[in-house]
């Protein structure tokens, strides 16, 4: 397995209570798995904890085992042996900019630079991805002067340009107008190929039709983890606010469940 | 600070940078509407109460370099002496809780003032014939021109305007600190020390 | 009045950064070395030269404005009140000839060529780092403070007239300033390490700049024209 996490707990430093309890679960390329639940669930907390930077970065406590590609993310020896492979894409677009580059494509290029490939390398690998998170045409803009759809595009290709094993996106439409967001989920099975994708999101409405599997957290309790109609349709998802909105309506109108996520399976099961 | 820690630190790579831009932004609001105080080294007193003496020296260093590759100001270079000594002492006096009451605040700053004013007298009596920032060189003339020596009103001019300044400073660090919501605050156990909590 | 990168094509702009920099470092002690006053009266002037030359007659103009005040106050301290202007004459050359070395360097200089030069002669990371982010951080931090100080002066906060009225403004404009910075470290923080920017051995530079024996030269003798300056000085 590419991620593999067992027993796994995690409190911030100065919290009264755990943010993630006991959790265990795996993850491989080829399919894409949303981490969901109300606000602070603890999902974001689980994609930090994947990536090592819980509790390397963020202080706090960790217990149990964490294995990505085969280390613990968090150890100075998992530290090194991970970087650049272990992508991980945050909410906020404007606090990733580097604060070093003047165009788009050095932006893209930070990683890969401080990586230490070669000038080739660096510049394919920015082609690339760039192409890929459909900002080739922003490469000789000044990051600093996009819109917050542009510029959450661009540190998406920057993520990928150091061309990552697994590719972690903290909610990654959150800052995003539709259109934009819309534009990004749809990538999410392409790039679920290359890597083994988590995305943490409690945007369910328009991710739930790429998703492949869900897992849903509830206070920081791995609740249930499976096929997205299982999951999400069942009572308990719907009744936390964990779940679609046609999910709710159908819940409301007083139909049995499990209930249906979106428009086309609602049709399909109430029109006959 | 060796720049091995620093570059294992991203945390510090992202505060300083962030700290100078205080430095600088007070300094041009101060200047922008006339008032009798620099508030140039805020960002480096509250990286000395919130982190440390290292980052501080580094917050000091890389302020002085950006004012001359910003805004052109390379004569404050020369008083780079003075930014590390703020750094230095602002660090003592976060590791003795000097920043717990308003009082010990104001007697902080007071100190820090006729030190810093010591300090950045011989450079600019002795580098720049007596003028530094307007509204300091403006205190100068008058006292010369009142019959004062040169080089005391210098002094005199440097020291009224260190102290105030200074004194400023600590207070308005002291505000930031109290401030500081708790889950911030956890991720800088420093400053409980500076605010006597710890 | 600009201070700052102003694109250009003059021998200046094309050459490799070092170069200008080692220019505005001999400067500073040529300035203080030469013997006074006309030492440092002809350093201005050929520095002045050098910047038309090079094409940059904004930064040498910036320099002048910038020099005015120093002029005016060190007459007015050391002629308007009786005494001779010889010191007023000497400090002011002095000043004026470093800012012009220095404005036309800085705006001779794009930032990221200078980090990018930095890079490539193995300076370490954070050097390099720290003051790429601070030159960005900084106009972000002032465009924020006045927003800030926009949105409380909508709030009805004086920040003209008395001395009591501005000097009150001065809080609710720090402390929003000062934690909205804090609360940015640590996203800031998780960003750069998800990029690998913690422990940096050797950072690939993107375009490092072309140097040329001929500037080698040039920086080594402006060096070494430093050096004997000092030397001169002291023996003399």
């Amino acid at each position: 397995m590419t991620v593999r996490l067992d027993g796994v707990t995690f409190r911030y430093p100065g919290a009264p209570s755990d943010a993630i309890r006991n959790i265990s679960a795996a993850c491989a390329p080829g399919a894409v798995t949303l981490v969901t639940g109300r606000l602070g669930s603890g999902a974001s907390t689980l994609l930090l904890t994947v990536a090592g930077l819980a509790p390397h970065a963020t202080g706090g406590t960790r217990d149990g085992v964490v294995e990505t590609l085969g280390h613990d993310p968090a150890s100075a020896e998992g530290r090194a042996a991970l970087a650049g492979r272990v992508g991980i894409l945050f909410s906020t677009p404007w606090t990733q900019l580097s604060g070093m580059a003047y165009s788009v494509s050095d932006e893209v290029a930070f990683g890969p630079a401080n990586l230490g490939w070669d000038r080739a390398r660096i510049a394919a690998s920015v082609t690339r991805s760039l192409a890929l998170a459909g900002a080739a045409h922003l490469s000789a803009r000044d990051p600093r002067t996009l819109s917050g759809g542009e510029l959450q595009r661009v540190m998406l290709a920057a993520i990928l340009a150091m061309e990552p094993e697994v590719l972690l996106l903290d909610e990654p439409t959150l800052e995003l107008d539709a259109e934009s967001a819309d534009a990004l989920v749809a990538l999410l099975p392409q790039l679920a190929e290359g890597a083994a994708l988590l995305v943490a999101t409690t945007d369910l409405d328009r991710t739930v039709d790429v998703a492949d599997r869900i897992l849903l957290l509830d206070r920081g309790l791995l609740v249930a983890d499976g096929a997205p109609a299982d999951v999400l349709g069942a009572e308990r998802a719907v009744v936390t606010g964990a779940s679609t909105a046609i999910a709710e309506i159908t819940r409301a109108a007083g139909c049995p469940p499990p209930y249906p996520l979106t428009v086309d399976a609602a049709v399909r099961r109430f029109g006959e | 600070m060796k720049a091995n820690s620093l570059a294992a630190s991203p945390r510090l790579l992202a505060l300083i940078p962030l700290a100078v831009g205080i430095n600088l932004a007070m300094g041009k609001f101060a200047a922008a509407i006339a008032l009798p105080v620099f508030l140039d080294t805020i960002g480096t007193v509250l990286v000395a109460a919130l982190v440390g003496l290292p980052a501080a020296l580094v917050t000091g260093l890389v302020s002085q370099g950006a004012l001359t590759l910003l805004d052109g100001k390379v004569m404050w270079m020369a008083f780079l002496p003075v930014q590390l000594t703020v750094a230095v002492y602002a660090s003592w006096a976060a590791g003795r809780s000097l920043f717990a009451t308003t009082p010990r605040a104001v007697v902080g700053g007071l100190l820090l003032g006729a030190v810093a004013a010591t300090l950045s007298w011989p450079i600019a009596y002795l580098v720049f014939g007596g003028v530094t920032a307007s509204g300091v060189t403006i205190v100068t003339t008058v006292l010369v021109g009142s019959g004062m020596p040169l080089k005391w009103a210098v002094y005199a001019a440097s020291l009224g305007n260190d102290v105030l300044d200074k004194t400023a400073t600590f207070l308005l660090v002291r505000a930031i600190l109290v401030a500081l919501p708790a889950t911030m605050a956890a991720r800088f156990p420093a400053g409980a020390r500076a605010l006597g909590r710890a | 009045m600009i201070v700052g990168y102003t694109p250009g094509r003059g021998f200046l702009h094309r050459a490799h950064p070092f170069t200008p920099f080692a220019l505005a470092g001999a400067a500073i002690v040529w300035a203080f070395a030469l013997p006074a006053p006309t030492g440092p009266a002809l350093l201005a002037v050929v520095l002045a030269a050098v910047a038309l030359a090079a094409r940059l007659p904004g930064a040498l103009g910036t320099a002048l404005v910038m020099a005015a005040p120093f002029w005016v106050f060190l007459l007015l301290i050391h002629w308007g009140f009786g005494d001779t202007p010889g010191r007023a004459l000497v400090v002011g050359s002095q000043v004026t000839a470093i800012l012009v070395a220095f404005l036309m360097v800085v705006a001779a200089v794009h930032p990221a060529r200078l980090v990018d030069a930095l890079v490539a002669r193995r300076v370490p990371f954070a050097v390099a780092y720290l003051l790429a982010a601070t030159l960005q951080a900084v106009p972000r931090l002032r465009e924020r403070a006045r927003a800030i100080l926009d949105a409380q002066r909508c709030r009805g906060l004086r920040v003209s007239g008395s001395v009591w009225n501005r000097v009150r403004a001065v809080v609710p404009l720090t402390v929003p300033l000062v934690l909205g910075a804090l609360a940015e470290v640590d996203q800031r923080a998780l960003a750069l390490e998800a990029r690998a920017a913690a422990g940096v051995r050797h950072r690939t530079p993107l375009a490092p700049p072309s140097d040329t024996t001929g500037e080698r030269v040039l920086r080594w003798s402006m060096a070494a024209g430093a050096v004997a300056a000092v030397l001169l000085r002291v023996l003399w």
